[in-house]
Order: structure tokens, then C-alpha cells, then sequence
């Protein structure tokens, strides 16, 4: 049900989502500053990066209002060919951080 | 698009036919544009992590080489703009000329000043002895021990994502001239809108993956 049927704003949906990305932003600085184990603060900043990607996506970017396919073309694609580009890139390094500390 | 269309552009599913993802060509085509410009981001961020990875210099602490305040700045500037090109997205669509047309104006000074703060610290950065090609022998920043890949990357991944802004700027002003002349449809609104989010979802990547990791 769209924002003007229920007799909200059609604008609020920007004004929270807005919020909510600077909330985030200012959660992922504090974390940065706060010396916390890294990996902790590489999941940390990894997954609300993730969720900030999905807001604009999603509500910025109308992509939950879109035909599903839509939305499975644009995020499965580049996600998927994302996860694979980068398997491949990290395999490598390591072959390569190894052959040049030999 | 009159009603009928529209209904049979909604009503298609799976099975393709003239509209398989329930939208007009044009947003359809600008969605495949987006999609092969954020695979060229992905090439750029791999390349990025495959440099940093297979490196053997100690990464520097990004706080000591940047102001993290500037770029957090420069990041609710950007998700500023984004929100104000929503507004004007939705003004269009709900026919409010006059909205519309202030929040696209919004946007562009939003923009510029993306621009501006990025414009500066480029500036400082070469200032302080960064190139392409790694620290100047001798400046501030090789004395810091930054990598030739630190300023690489830096150039490449924010010079890339600076381009991007430009254009951005450049539809953005193109479509708020022809919109306050009536020239521009709805439509011409929201895809100088999708291209503008795609922006400030790429700098979403670049801020976590670059500037704080």
C-alpha cells in the first residue's frame, strides 16, 4: 500500500531512510575510533555497509516497488559476479604475498 | 504513457514478452547501464583489495593521512543530496512543478559542494607529496611510509567516483533546465534520479572499504 493511500507523506519515506543512513554513518566512525578487535570492526562496517546499500537501493532507488525480477537481476548480478570477482582476486593475493615474502 | 499501457507494462511477469521487468524501456535500459557501471566499480574495488592484500608495506591508519570528519562531511552531503533527489522524484511524479524544481536545485548545490570538498582534498593530498605514481621522495606523506598503492588507489577509486559525480551534475542541471521549462516528462526526473543514487550507493562502498577499513 503506497504512502498516499495509508495518508502519510509520499515524502517521508526519504526523510527516514536519510535518518537512518546518517545514524549509520555516525555508528560506523564511532566504531573506527574505538580500537575494537579487527575483525569485529571488519564485520561491523561490512554489514551496515551492506544495509545502507540496500536502503538506498530500496528506498531511494524504488527498487522494493519494482516487478521482483527487476530487483534479482540488479542485486543477485552484481552481487553474485561481485562475490566471484573477488574470490578469485583474494586466492590470488595470497599466492602472490606468499611468493614475495619467500 | 496512457493507462492502458501502463496497466500492460505492469502486468508482465516472468515470461518476458514486451515488458519482462514491469517498467518502460527507458528505466529497464538506464537499469542495465546502472548494473555494467557497478560492475566496473566491483573491477575497481577487487583491484583495489588484490593490491592491498598481496602488499607487503604496513597499510597507513587512514585518520592519519585524511581528515575523517572532511569525509564524513563530504558523505552527509551526498546522502543530503540523495534524499532532496528523492523528494524531487516523488514532487514530479505527484505533478508539484514548483517542488520538484526546488529540491533538484537542492540536489545540484549538494553536488557542487561534493565536488568542491573532493576538489580540496585532492588539493591538500597532492600538496602533501601524493601522485599516481606513490608518494613524492621526500614529502610529508612518504614520511608517513604511505605505499605507492595507497595514493594509487586513492586517485583511482575517488577520481573514478568524482567523474561519475560530474556527470551526475551535468544530467542534473540538463534535466532541472528542462523541467523549469517544461520540456522534461516525469520520467526524465526520475532517471537523472536513479543515475544520482547510483553515486551515492558507489560512495558507500568507496567510504567503508577506502577510507575506513
Amino acid at each position: 500500500m503506497s504512502d498516499t493511500q495509508t495518508g502519510a507523506s509520499p515524502y517521508r519515506i526519504y526523510w527516514v531512510t536519510w535518518a537512518i543512513l546518517l545514524v549509520i554513518t555516525v555508528a560506523m566512525l564511532a566504531a573506527e575510533e574505538l580500537h575494537l578487535p579487527r575483525w569485529f570492526l571488519l564485520v561491523f562496517l561490512l554489514v551496515f555497509m551492506m544495509v545502507k546499500a540496500v536502503m538506498i537501493a530500496g528506498n531511494f532507488m524504488h527498487l522494493r516497488f519494482e516487478k521482483r525480477n527487476l530487483a534479482f537481476m540488479v542485486g543477485g548480478g552484481i552481487l553474485v559476479t561481485s562475490l566471484i570477482l573477488y574470490g578469485f582476486v583474494s586466492r590470488e593475493s595470497r599466492h602472490v604475498l606468499e611468493q614475495t615474502i619467500r | 504513457m496512457h493507462d492502458g499501457g501502463h496497466a500492460a507494462v505492469m502486468e508482465a511477469h516472468w515470461g518476458g514478452g514486451a515488458s519482462p521487468f514491469g517498467a518502460s524501456w527507458q528505466k529497464t535500459m538506464m537499469w542495465i547501464f546502472i548494473v555494467t557501471d557497478a560492475l566496473l566499480f566491483s573491477g575497481l574495488l577487487c583491484g583495489y583489495a588484490f593490491l592491498r592484500q598481496a602488499g607487503t608495506q604496513p597499510w597507513p591508519r587512514q585518520s592519519e593521512v585524511f581528515s575523517i570528519p572532511f569525509i564524513a562531511l563530504m558523505t552527509f552531503i551526498l546522502i543530503t543530496s540523495s534524499m532532496t533527489m528523492g523528494s524531487a522524484v516523488t514532487a514530479a511524479r505527484l505533478g508539484d512543478h514548483k517542488k520538484a524544481r526546488l529540491m533538484l536545485g537542492i540536489t545540484i548545490l549538494g553536488g557542487l559542494s561534493f565536488l568542491g570538498c573532493q576538489a580540496y582534498e585532492w588539493s591538500h593530498l597532492i600538496h602533501e607529496g601524493a601522485r599516481l605514481t606513490g608518494a613524492l621522495a621526500g614529502s610529508p606523506l612518504a614520511a608517513e611510509g604511505v605505499p605507492p598503492i595507497f595514493t594509487q588507489a586513492f586517485f583511482v577509486l575517488t577520481g573514478f567516483h568524482g567523474s561519475h559525480v560530474l556527470s551526475g551534475l551535468i544530467i542534473l542541471i540538463v534535466t532541472f533546465t528542462r523541467w523549469g521549462m517544461h520540456k522534461t516528462p516525469s520520467q526524465g526526473v526520475e532517471m537523472a534520479g536513479l543515475y544520482w543514487h547510483f553515486v551515492d550507493l558507489v560512495w558507500v562502498f568507496i567510504f567503508t572499504l577506502f577510507y575506513l577499513l
